[in-house]
């Protein structure tokens, strides 16, 4: 048998091994590009995957956006409560107003029906809503106050028909245009109680006014029909005491409000209005002014109320009252000025002995200015101090203050004292014939929902002649009246 | 001569003085962008010839389902031009803006152009796709819209099912089908042209259910070394509606030109744009020198297979239907 010679065999086993060593490399290699294009079909896969999450949180949160887009809104500020509609056409908000008072008497001066007290001056829920863009309503149940004896009162209910600002419709029960204090808000005034003006001028009643603002806003008026209301009062029994309707109207400029550069800017004036007639009205003749301290200084002669009347003071006649008003906002500084003439043909008649017949035609007056300066240097308006910062111990900072004074007058006509006593409007020891107040005052603004207020007011009567009050009697001393006031509202 | 000159200008002056401007609202479904763009200005411009009166046209795009919500909840449209009569019936059936009877007001049920569904694919078609079969197999990924919300995704829903009810024999096997289908969407837009922009933009997906002329478009505007066009074996007539929403025009004073504006697509001018814009136009002559745009396809109208759009809508899309019981499912 030949054998392979050594150099074949080494050059064969080479050959072999080499042959051996390629093939188990190929194989690797191979498998290693299965793994790779396995990885990367993983990758791919991954990646899509990722892609895939990312949108569809993408559509999540379109989709979710869409749909916070048509819920309503509910916002609850230091403004209240408000809810709204995705659209915003249909809202309600609520806010309300609570003022808790302490009336002191300096010297125990108190007349027989007013103790210092403590009182709860306003508490109320306001309503306010809207529908469809154009139609608002208020509605204003109280709760304190007079009511606080336990009658719920309904202060303000209006629908105002709202098409354009400028020429708008109020219908229901709200205040008539006339008096500049008057029409100023509960929560805002300069004083815990507003002047004596604001008792010579209609409150709240219940007609239909035309209303609007004219020339970007520099121009208020209002022109309406009410039942009609004695001075000082509102409409408390839903019905009118004759068929006559008080017509009642106002202008109030502010020709610089849009020039914000203008040192006039915060300057308004106008004037306010009324005229009606009442015929042998019990009602129409006002029950009582009050002084700051909200005692009685002047009441016409109670008349029977059931017709006929046999006795006692009516309205019968004509009823008017006129009044310039003007305020000046500057900064911290803020003025507020008014005069009132309240006209009403009045008489007492009296059908039992002694027979007789009183008439006058009265015209009461009263003036009032007022000044505020915010200590703590934020804007004084009239629609209030807003401050800067709220009161904090922790933060070491104390809200806004604001010191107020005020003087006022009034003045009744001689002719409610004329006559024999049988048939005088006015009983002369129980009423003044005017007074002179002044009033200063402290407003601690502890943020925009809670002010606290620290008023004293001192006033002095004038008698009609031949007065003599018993000396219980409210018009014998001057009053020197502390009230303090803590008033949340939103 | 002077005084018929001078009548002249005088008359001219007067038009000019009383030539209107007009404003109409188009509420449209997802992809129909560039089709009204290109539109309007042939209306406005025809309009003006014709009238004097400036015609400005607003448009609105989105799911051709949200969008008829839209009008339903106090949009103010003019005209509505929808991917589907269902979602202009819904108009009529929820808000009463418009009568029953509006599709019989317009030529062609009121569907002046229609369209097609097909498969836009990645250049190179990677995964082989041919036709509806190769939809529901594993690792397929897929990109459609909401049904719920969007038109197209209805007619691409139908035309997968119709595929699968003519070749597995029933609605059960076509429900199986659909189902498979679905199992392979990751992502559902709400409307077509967000799907679109999901497969194309974000690179989401192997193939797109796509309009005919919104596949087209894409690989117009991305370029045709990125995508291509896979038609499949057959597909569903597409033919989306349009309708004056008469209460809102009525209320608007509107009325005689978006009638116009709605007629008007049915002119040489319109079918044109339509056809340059990739939609199928019903001017025969027009679709013949457009037919190299248009693939031969096999369609299926939805009165053939689903009864019509009421019932298609009641049975497969309605709360409850049969796209819940599937996308629940999955």
């Amino acid at each position: 048998m030949r054998t392979i010679p050594s150099a074949v065999r080494t050059a064969l086993v080479t050959a072999i091994t080499a042959v051996g060593l390629t093939t188990s490399t190929l194989h690797a290699q191979a498998a290693s590009q299965d793994d790779l294009n396995a990885l990367r079909e993983q990758i791919r896969q991954l990646d899509q995957k990722l892609r895939a999450l990312e949108r569809n949180t993408e559509i999540k949160d379109e989709t979710a956006a869409a749909e916070a887009k048509k819920q309503a809104k509910i916002t609850f500020t230091d403004k209240g409560i408000g809810f709204t509609s995705a659209d915003g056409a249909n809202y309600l908000k609520l806010h309300g107003l609570v003022q808790v008072d302490n009336r002191s008497f300096v010297g125990g001066q108190a007349g027989p029906n007013n103790n210092d007290a403590f009182l709860i001056r306003r508490a109320r829920l306001i309503f306010e809503g809207g529908f469809a863009k154009n139609y608002e309503y208020l509605i204003v149940p109280e709760f304190g106050g007079t009511s606080g004896n336990g009658t719920l009162t309904l202060l303000d209910a209006y629908i105002n028909l709202n098409y354009n600002p400028q020429y708008q419709i109020r219908a229901g029960r709200f205040r008539e245009p006339v008096g500049l204090e008057q029409l100023q808000s509960d929560a805002v005034a300069f004083f815990a109680e507003r002047s004596v003006v604001s008792q010579f001028v209609p409150n709240r009643d219940i007609g239909v006014q035309l209303w609007g603002d004219l020339f970007n806003n520099t121009l208020g008026y209002a022109a309406g029909l009410f039942n009609g209301v004695p001075d000082g009062t509102s409409n408390g029994t839903n019905t009118d005491g004759n068929n006559d309707k008080n017509f009642a109207a106002r202008l109030f400029a502010q020709p610089f409000k849009n020039d914000k550069d203008s040192f006039f800017a915060g300057l308004g004036f106008g004037v306010g209005g009324s005229i009606g007639k009442e015929n042998n009205n019990a009602g129409g003749l006002t029950s009582s002014y009050k002084t700051d301290g909200q005692q009685t200084w002047f009441g016409y002669n109670a008349a029977t109320t059931a017709a006929p009347v046999t006795s006692g003071a009516v309205a019968n006649g004509n009823v008017s009252r006129i009044s310039p008003q003007a305020y000046f906002y500057k900064g911290p500084v803020g003025l507020m000025a008014e005069y009132v003439v309240s006209s009403v043909e009045a008489r007492n008649v009296r059908t039992t002995a002694p027979a007789a017949t009183n008439k006058q035609q009265l015209q009461n007056t009263a003036w009032q200015v007022s000044a505020g300066y915010v200590l703590t240097g934020e804007d004084a308006s009239y629609k209030g101090v807003t401050p800067a910062t709220n009161f904090s111990f922790a933060d070491g900072t104390w809200g806004a203050f604001e010191v107020v004074a005020r003087v006022e007058h009034a003045d009744i006509d001689d002719g409610a004292f004329a006559g024999p006593a049988a048939t005088r409007l006015a009983n002369i020891n129980t009423s003044a014939s005017g007074l002179t107040a002044y009033g200063v005052g402290l407003n601690w603004y502890l943020s925009k929902t809670v002010r606290a207020s620290f008023d004293y007011f001192h006033t002095q009567f004038d008698l009609a002649p031949g007065a003599a009050p018993a000396p219980t009697a409210v018009i014998a001393h001057d009053e020197n009246a502390f009230v303090t006031r803590l008033q949340l509202t939103f | 001569m002077k005084l018929l000159t001078t009548l002249l200008a005088a008359v001219a002056l007067t038009s000019a003085a009383m030539a209107k401007d007009i404003e109409l609202l188009n509420v449209s479904y997802d992809p129909t962008r560039e089709l009204y763009v290109d539109y309007n200005a042939a209306f406005s411009a025809y309009w003006k010839a014709k009238t004097g009166d400036t015609v400005i046209i607003k448009q609105s795009h989105g799911g051709s389902g949200k969008q008829a919500r839209s009008v339903i909840d106090g949009l103010k449209a003019d005209v509505v031009t929808l991917a589907l009569a269902a979602d202009v019936d819904a108009i009529y059936e929820n808000a009463r803006l418009l009568p029953q009877d509006w599709q019989k007001r317009l030529p062609n049920n009121s569907a002046p152009y229609t369209s097609t569904i097909v498969f836009l694919v990645r250049k190179g078609n990677p995964l082989n796709i041919k036709d509806w079969d190769d939809l529901v197999k594993k690792g397929v990924t897929i990109v459609t819209p909401n049904p719920k919300t969007s038109g197209g995704a209805r007619w691409n829903y139908l035309a997968a099912w119709g595929y699968a009810l003519k070749k597995y024999g029933s609605d059960d096997k076509a429900k199986e089908f659909v189902g498979k289908l679905f199992k392979n969407v990751p992502v559902l837009d709400s409307g077509a042209r967000g799907a679109t922009t999901t497969f194309v933009q974000r690179g989401i997906g192997d193939v797109a259910i796509s309009w005919e002329n919104e596949a087209y478009l894409a690989v117009k505007e991305f370029g045709a070394d990125k995508f291509e066009i896979v038609v499949p074996s057959v597909s569903i007539l597409a033919e989306p509606t349009v309708s004056v929403v008469d209460k809102v025009a009525k209320k608007k004073g509107t009325t005689e030109v978006a009638k116009a504006y709605l007629e008007y697509l049915y002119s040489d001018e319109g079918q044109e744009i339509a056809a340059r814009n990739f939609y199928r136009p019903r001017n025969e002559q027009i679709l013949a020198k457009y037919s190299a745009n248009f693939a031969k396809i096999e369609l299926f109208t939805i009165d053939d297979l689903f009864g019509g759009w009421a019932k298609a809508q009641k049975t497969h899309f309605a709360d409850g239907g049969v796209f819940d019981e599937i996308y629940l499912k999955k």
